[in-house]
């Protein structure tokens, strides 16, 4: 059990990295980012392909950083122009529909016949705990969830930049009104989280299943990630995010559950909305 | 700030609604010898046709987020060689592919098209995700031979009315078992599988039909490998059991990400089994630098094997027809070959029902490409390909393990 609890590091750390990067973007533009991955999967296969072209590690990774923060930021262009005063729902369907068409795209524009050999230069091991070989890459998302969510944190709460991303979120039109340049600092915002998420894609793709749709994906615990903490707390999806991964693992050694590990997410999820609805339903109750 | 959360959540909840709803044997003693489908068969009392066609259909997934394009592509190829040469006793062979896009809807669609519009006498050089599956009882009940060139779902080797010229996943699970068991000699045996809808009985029945030939068992036997994830977990279960050999039925995505985790782990020791999905150009070239021992299987003689004279016709036709040289091709050519070798096997008209009547009565044809020989037959199911050649991975190139095809003994 402990073996595959330290096994699931490595995916507790990316969905820590990529729930933070969905609760920066609801914090700031008040949209449930369900295309962060998708988006993101863009800059990783980037990467990946002008690796398979000859490319070094380093600058193809600046390049696909680069694609992954621009089309994120298209995005978040898209929704800053025609959807900053929809209400959630509206802006969670458009969200979704990104997804669904981006899954589609990325498997056409990169080939879903043969898989592409993801460049791996984080696969060397940096400690064994309980016969589990902690792995670079998970030391790396891990350290980079940690830091961005320090790093976040201070800077929403104690920087005027941050100040007025917050009141994006709760005002966009006031905003707008006094003056702050929304539809720019909101794209920044978008290109920001998306740069992060490629790289935390691009770390943790090697071992995964190298598929578009399966990275696109990722974004489902991230989302749960982001829900323990209501969208609101950096830190609760940060270790929520750990937490989700290391209970994954450990569900794969036991034989009764391990089927059903898929589910875990949803049912995160789904206890979270009902833990978050507890409040008002024992005040009607009263 | 609250509030603020509960609308997020709300958000979220119905976003993920959204995307839950948007996310979706036969047998004979007698062999006869397969000639190449470019000798065209010129018997006076031999086959007729009216037009001078015959129609041939295929069912295929060409577009969509797994395709298998190589497959018809070849059988059309080797079709189109066959006509050059002059057809079969003058008859042409008009072949139409339809795409099923990978949905059972389209698959549908396609198969009552081709058999009810378009008149097609029997269907080759098929590779769809979902052909057999859903198009399976419409063929019986049409009395309608489809001769697969490759089978993906388990129904291929359970409906009386198809016959793939492919070993297929289930008969290749206990073929690689043997293999190891047997030939290796390894006593810890471990099988992990991802499962599709229906598989499950399937791979329980091949592991069954192992240990009926053995009288062994398995150490693990895993069917819950998730299709995608990470593989961490069970990589180390596979340790922690002892396994001396583990085999999967991962897709090449699956075995890239299964490989760099036993490579990360730091794994020795274990021999590493695929099936023939396994067995392609991107995983070797991918797992170049993989210190472990990685087989696959294959389900016809290794078109990576330049040398084999087995693979010369099948080469030639397609290097003709430029078409890629892959495993898929390998079953698009063979199920077109042996289709033809049926068709100038007819006396008479060629319609539905005397091709269907050739295919039921047709004796054994060997073929080159194959290690046993290729019958479609009166059974209920069949399942006439049952040997496979176990490939070795070496710094990123296939190489040939078993010279001689390993054969499933009949139990």
């Amino acid at each position: 059990m402990i073996t595959n609890g330290v096994a699931g590091l490595a995916a507790g750390g990316t969905y820590a990295l990529l729930g933070v990067c969905v609760v920066l973007l609801y914090r700031v533009v008040a949209v449930v980012s369900f295309a962060g991955a998708a988006l993101a999967a863009f800059g990783a296969f980037t990467t990946t392909v002008l690796t398979e072209h000859g490319w070094a590690f380093t600058p193809a990774l600046i390049v696909g950083v680069a694609c992954g923060a621009a089309v994120t930021a298209l995005a978040g262009l898209v929704m800053a122009t025609w959807f900053a005063e929809s209400s959630p729902s509206t802006k969670a369907a458009v969200m979704v529909a990104f997804l669904v068409g981006l899954i589609s795209l990325g498997a056409r524009i990169f080939g879903a016949e043969h898989p592409h050999d993801f460049p791996s230069p984080f696969s060397g091991g940096v400690v064994t705990i309980a016969g589990a070989v902690i792995t670079e890459a998970s030391v790396i998302t891990v350290v980079l969830a940690a830091a961005l969510t320090v790093g976040i944190s201070a800077f929403l709460k104690r920087t005027r930049t941050g100040v007025r991303l917050r009141a994006l979120s709760e005002r966009p039109s006031t905003a707008e009104h006094l003056g702050l340049r929304t539809r720019w600092l909101a794209c920044g915002m978008w290109a920001t989280s998306g740069a992060l998420a490629t790289i935390a894609i691009v770390v943790i793709a090697p071992s995964r299943t190298p598929s578009f749709s399966s990275l696109s994906l990722l974004i489902v615990p991230a989302l749960a990630a982001a829900l323990i903490g209501l969208f609101q707390s950096i830190e609760i999806a940060f270790f929520g995010g750990l937490a989700l991964g290391i209970l994954e693992g450990v569900a794969a050694g036991i034989d009764q559950i391990q089927e059903y590990r898929g589910v875990l997410p949803f049912a995160v999820i789904l206890v979270a909305l009902l833990w978050s609805q507890r409040k008002e339903q024992w005040d009607e109750a009263r | 700030m609250l509030r603020i959360g509960l609308r997020a959540a709300s958000a979220a909840a119905v976003g993920l609604a959204l995307l839950a709803a948007g996310c979706g044997s036969s047998g004979s003693s007698d062999t006869t010898k397969s000639s190449s489908a470019s000798a065209s068969g010129a018997a006076a009392s031999g086959p007729s046709c009216k037009g001078g066609k015959i129609k041939i259909g295929s069912v295929s997934t060409l577009s969509g987020a797994v395709t298998f394009p190589d497959v018809s592509g070849a059988a059309r190829a080797t079709f189109d060689q066959l006509n050059a040469r002059g057809g079969i006793n003058g008859c042409k062979v008009d072949y139409v592919v339809e795409d099923d896009k990978g949905d059972p809807q389209t698959a549908t669609q396609a198969a009552r098209d081709l058999v009810q519009n378009q008149g097609v006498v029997a269907l080759a050089g098929s590779g769809g995700l979902l052909d057999c599956e859903v198009n399976g009882q419409f063929y019986a009940q049409q009395r309608i031979g489809a001769v697969s060139g490759l089978g993906v779902d388990g129904a291929c080797w359970s409906t009386p009315n198809i016959s793939p010229v492919n070993v297929g996943p289930f008969t290749l699970t206990t073929a690689m078992l043997y293999y190891a068991s047997e030939k290796l000699k390894l006593d810890k045996l471990c099988v992990v599988n991802y499962i599709l809808a229906g598989t499950k009985k399937a791979y329980q029945n091949a592991v069954d039909q192992w240990t009926k030939l053995t009288g062994k068992r398995l150490t693990l036997f895993d069917q819950t490998l998730p299709p995608q994830g990470d593989y961490t977990p069970y990589v180390l279960k596979t340790k922690r059991a002892g396994c001396q050999m583990v085999l999967s039925n991962a897709v090449e995505p699956q075995a890239l990400s299964w490989m760099k985790i036993v490579d990360q782990q730091k794994i020795s020791g274990i021999k590493w089994f695929f099936l023939a999905p396994g067995y392609s150009d991107a995983v070797a070239k991918a797992l170049e630098n993989t210190r472990s021992d990685v087989y696959a299987g294959t389900e016809w003689e290794p078109y990576t094997d330049k040398e084999s004279s087995a693979n010369t016709d099948w080469r030639s036709t397609m290097e003709a027809a430029g078409r890629p040289l892959t495993a898929f091709s390998q079953g698009g050519y063979e199920s077109a070959t042996v289709m033809a070798d049926v068709l100038r096997s007819i006396r008479g008209d060629i319609t539905r029902d005397s091709v269907y009547q050739a295919l039921v009565d047709m004796k054994p044809i060997s073929t080159p490409l194959t290690g046993t020989p290729y019958v479609f037959g009166p059974g209920r199911t069949h399942a006439s390909n049952t040997a496979t050649k176990i490939m070795q991975l070496d710094h990123g190139t296939w190489k040939v393990s078993t010279p001689d095809w390993v054969v499933l003994p009949k139990s």
